[in-house]
């Protein structure tokens, strides 16, 4: 009924997909080339320093730092 | 806060990634041991130790020092191992073990009022007795004392790891990467990552975790136990995932790498792949430095599965001076027992496995790891109760 080895394949492509975009992956999956472009390296910068300076105003520990 | 403080960034990482960048090779050890110590000094006296943990910046250059003298095979090495393991009880664990013997701290005649924590000793003595173990067995340069000392006052990851390998550090030290551009548009995009995730997701968390209480679960409904208990298995992800982005992505300013320490834990199918991906720096120490020293899987299948328990015994005292902790690590031990217990029942697979399988398989470790958390955010007591309440109403 389902192929599992295209679902995996997805999966694997959506996990590189977030790695690149996390940074802990130099090169981006097959078909995201646009993602090394400045014009969206801007655009999530934007997205995330705008959601760091939405929710950063709670009091905030690291767990691990903190022991 | 610290690595999520302007602070870190403006004094600390910005200036200290730039100064590397600009000076002669033979300074850049250097600059990593002035602003290391510097930041050891700064946050002790502001977050954690006051003026007596600044002091134990004394910690490091006695290391330093005491290092010159190992050499492969040498019982030094061992008396290096000893004293770092006598820093950690001393520091750590000196409340809990003489209470274990004594009670209460007012029965306690050896309670150490003033207690406080060197900042990432749990950390740094790690890196320390992986230097004495690797430098004893000869499969680590010794280095230079300048460039040794930079290694453990690498302040992006002295706090909180990831917890580096020396032979790994040394050559990044001495031949950085000099793409500027490439660096600091992986090392920012890194570190705002990580912000975002502790700031935007971790943060958020806090207003279901902050009731795992007593109280609060004595009064809960049922079915919001549960949810309490996932979103501490999200929160504690999130949290130190965040942590580690930001100490890679800073150490990428530099032009050096450091460990990944994880990849999609939570996606795992077992507990072994599980431990595998979870804090994958500490993971890999407690392999070399503990498990396989004790015999590994060498052993005969009894002895290996008391191996297992021992290192994950270990594991959850590291990780806090409590018996929730221990019991948290004794249950991961238990897991991974039973985990390597039926693969080895089963014995390989003659076919690949099928989706329910594959899902099924997934859903007990998610299920169980986030169990485990219970142990990990609340006191022994509070969690039974916590546990009872959840599966006997």
């Amino acid at each position: 009924m389902f192929d599992f080895s295209k679902i995996a394949s997805v999966f694997s492509w959506i996990k590189n997909f977030f790695d690149y975009l996390g940074a802990s992956r130099e090169e981006p999956p097959p078909g995201a080339a646009f993602l090394s472009s400045p014009w969206w390296l801007g655009i999530w910068w934007g997205l995330l320093i705008g959601l760091v300076l939405l929710f950063c105003g709670q009091t905030s520990k690291f767990i691990y730092i903190d022991f | 806060m610290i690595f999520n403080s302007f602070a870190y960034f403006i004094l600390f990482l910005v200036p200290a990634a730039i100064t590397f960048r600009l000076v002669r090779p033979v300074a850049q050890p250097w600059v990593c041991i002035a602003f290391g110590g510097s930041f050891f000094v700064f946050f002790s006296l502001t977050q954690i130790g006051g003026a007596f943990g600044a002091a134990c910046l004394l910690i490091f250059v006695w290391e330093t020092i005491f290092s010159r003298f190992y050499r492969q095979g040498s019982l030094l090495c061992f008396v290096g191992i000893a004293q770092t393991i006598l820093f950690l009880i001393v520091f750590k664990y000196w409340n809990f073990l003489t209470g274990l013997a004594f009670g209460a701290p007012r029965h306690n005649p050896l309670y150490w009022a003033g207690a406080f924590l060197p900042l990432g000793i749990s950390f740094f003595t790690f890196e320390f007795i992986h230097y004495a173990v690797d430098r004893y067995r000869g499969t680590t340069p010794a280095g230079t004392f300048s460039e040794y000392m930079a290694f453990i006052l690498f302040f992006p990851t002295m706090v909180a790891g990831p917890i580096k390998r020396y032979q790994t550090f040394l050559p990044g030290l001495r031949e950085p990467s000099l793409e500027w551009a490439a660096d600091w548009r992986v090392g920012m995009t890194r570190i705002l990552v990580g912000l975002a995730k502790k700031f935007a997701i971790a943060d958020l968390m806090t207003a279901f975790t902050n009731h795992l209480n007593h109280a609060d679960i004595a009064r809960a409904q049922r079915w919001v136990l549960p949810i309490w208990l996932l979103a501490y298995g999200v929160k504690i992800y999130f949290d130190f995932s965040a942590y580690s982005d930001i100490a890679i992505g800073s150490a990428r300013l530099f032009g050096m790498k450091v460990p990944e320490n994880f990849d999609w834990p939570y996606a795992r199918a077992n507990i072994a792949e599980f431990w595998k991906h979870w804090h994958i720096s500490l993971y890999r120490w407690l392999l070399d430095y503990v498990f396989i020293p004790l015999g590994g899987s060498r052993c005969r299948p009894p002895r290996v599965l008391v191996n297992l328990l021992l290192t994950m015994f270990l594991s959850g005292l590291w990780h806090g001076a409590g018996l929730n902790f221990i019991v948290w690590g004794l249950w991961h031990g238990m897991l991974l027992a039973v985990h390597r217990t039926w693969s080895k029942w089963r014995g390989e697979p003659k076919s690949p496995p099928s989706a329910a399988g594959t899902v099924a398989a997934w859903a007990t470790t998610f299920v169980t790891v986030n169990l485990g958390w219970a142990f990990f955010c609340m006191d022994l007591p509070t969690a039974t109760f916590f546990l009872k309440r959840l599966f006997g109403g």
